[in-house]
């Protein structure tokens, strides 16, 4: 356990000395901080509007940053050659992808503190009141970009960065869409490719579970019975992901 | 000794069968807690955004198109707006609101003929009556609707209708006042009282007490 919290915590150090991640985390709270150019509309519209775009600018950045970061983790290790040294040492490549990940975990939630912070008080500046509501739809924001991680981290396992780039890209606009493809498979005669569709579904990440802030903004309530189902789907999908890195990164060549 | 690895893709792969299990349940909770969202697809860059799952910041920039040209009084332009913002987030209230406001109030301001200005005032009704369908367990928008009937149309048993529907769901007293308002122009005397006496312990006591008054002497109060 002790050498996946020291791979974790070289991961957290590796991805600070790099710029992208600041440069990251900057260009959000300039585009979180870009919501008071909507000063010109009423109360009630710039609630709306600071809400959305700060909770799209949060999910968006933050899936920047868990992707590459998850891409470099790997990635830098081998190019570098520094992996060598890492496996030759008492690691094992379980420990490896774990402490990668450990380490993107706390990657994230630095960031997303940052932006949470600046966020609420943005808000707080703004006198819209902050309510339990905020604090579910952000918590969900940080389960999929937990899931986002993961899954780029396996892809790193054993695809090269630019088809994990686009891959991961890919699968975070599909992730969005696969509940309407459910409205599809529901209309589906076909037994054969009703059932292959079902099989997608359950497969492929489906991130719209996580979206419940176009609900927030317009004021419906999210009970906590949804949120805690949709952390368990988060939860078992990024062990599935992992499992897959840690076969993947076990039968790789190094 | 060479370590068996496929037992760990074996239960990777058993693993997606609780995990459909886990999102059947997602599926009817999001039914059961009003959280579910059509499709829907559309040209340009609202389209993109829609794509990526930011359909709030999507109708966000429409929105901004609405304001445009609101104070550019430019009405027309403003209604297809309405009908695609309401179509990407059928829960935002505001939107249909004044999107219902603006056909029947501000459009037939415009125009010339009393067909034309019937014509906007029933769109405006309608739009609202969409919205109603889409947030029918909010005050909101049975009051809105309500309101037009009353203070647009001046088709008072149609108020009523909705108005008594906006007094099921909590919201603020002064649905109960224009309900109250509604069936004295309707001729339900007794129900308009039986209204009032339910704003004598809210801050419409003076306006209720009056209106009780004037209704019992006079038989009318609401000029």
């Amino acid at each position: 356990m002790k050498k996946t919290w020291i791979l974790a915590w070289n991961t957290v150090r590796e991805s600070f000395r790099k710029k992208t991640t600041y440069i990251i985390i900057l260009f959000a709270l300039i585009m979180i901080a870009a919501s008071e150019f909507f000063a010109f509309l009423s109360a009630q519209e710039q609630t709306k509007m600071i809400m959305d775009t700060s909770f799209a600018v949060i999910e968006f950045f933050g899936f920047l940053l868990a992707m590459f970061g998850s891409i470099t983790a790997v990635s830098s290790e081998i190019e570098k050659r520094t992996i060598y040294t890492l496996l030759t040492k008492p690691i094992t490549r379980t420990n490896f992808i774990l402490g990668k990940y450990l380490g993107m975990f706390f990657i994230l939630l630095i960031n997303f503190v940052i932006m949470t912070i600046f966020f609420l008080l943005l808000i707080h500046f703004k006198k819209i009141p902050i309510n339990i509501a905020i604090f579910k739809t952000l918590f969900l924001i940080f389960m999929e970009l937990l899931v986002i991680a993961s899954i780029s981290l396996a892809l790193a396992t054993f695809t090269s960065d630019a088809f994990n780039i686009i891959a991961s890209c890919f699968l975070y606009i599909i992730g969005h869409l696969t509940s309407y493809g459910r409205q599809v498979i529901e209309m589906t005669k076909n037994i054969v490719i009703k059932g292959l569709a079902d099989m997608m579904y359950t497969i492929l990440p489906n991130y719209q579970n996580f979206s419940i802030r176009d609900k927030v903004v317009v004021g419906i309530p999210v009970p906590w019975q949804y949120v805690l189902i949709v952390t368990g789907y988060g939860i078992m999908y990024i062990v599935i992901a992992l499992l897959i890195g840690i076969y993947f990164f076990r039968t790789r060549e190094i | 000794m060479k370590q068996k690895i496929w037992p760990i893709l074996l239960i990777a792969i058993l693993l997606f069968i609780p995990l459909g299990f886990i999102q059947n349940q997602i599926n009817y909770e999001t039914v059961a807690d009003n959280l579910q969202t059509n499709l829907v697809l559309m040209p340009g860059e609202a389209g993109d955004m829609v794509l990526a799952g930011f359909k709030g910041i999507a109708a966000d920039l429409l929105w901004i198109n609405v304001e445009n040209y609101w104070h550019r009084g430019e009405h027309f332009k403003m209604i297809p707006l309405f009908y695609m913002v309401t179509l990407l987030q059928p829960h935002w209230i505001l939107a249909w609101s004044l999107g219902g406001w603006h056909m029947a109030y501000n459009v037939p301001a415009g125009v010339k003929n009393i067909q034309g200005k019937y014509y906007w005032y029933q769109q405006g009704i309608q739009f609202l009556k969409k919205g109603v369908s889409y947030n029918s367990s909010r005050y909101d928008l049975y009051f809105e609707t309500g309101w037009t009937y009353y203070n647009k149309g001046e088709d008072y048993s149609n108020a009523v209708k909705y108005l008594k529907q906006a007094v099921i769901y909590p919201g603020p007293d002064y649905v109960k006042d224009v309900l109250a308002h509604a069936y004295e122009k309707d001729g339900h005397i007794n129900q308009a009282i039986k209204e009032w006496k339910k704003l004598l312990h809210t801050d419409f006591k003076g306006v209720a007490k009056r209106m009780i008054y004037d209704l019992n002497t006079r038989g009318w109060a609401t000029p």
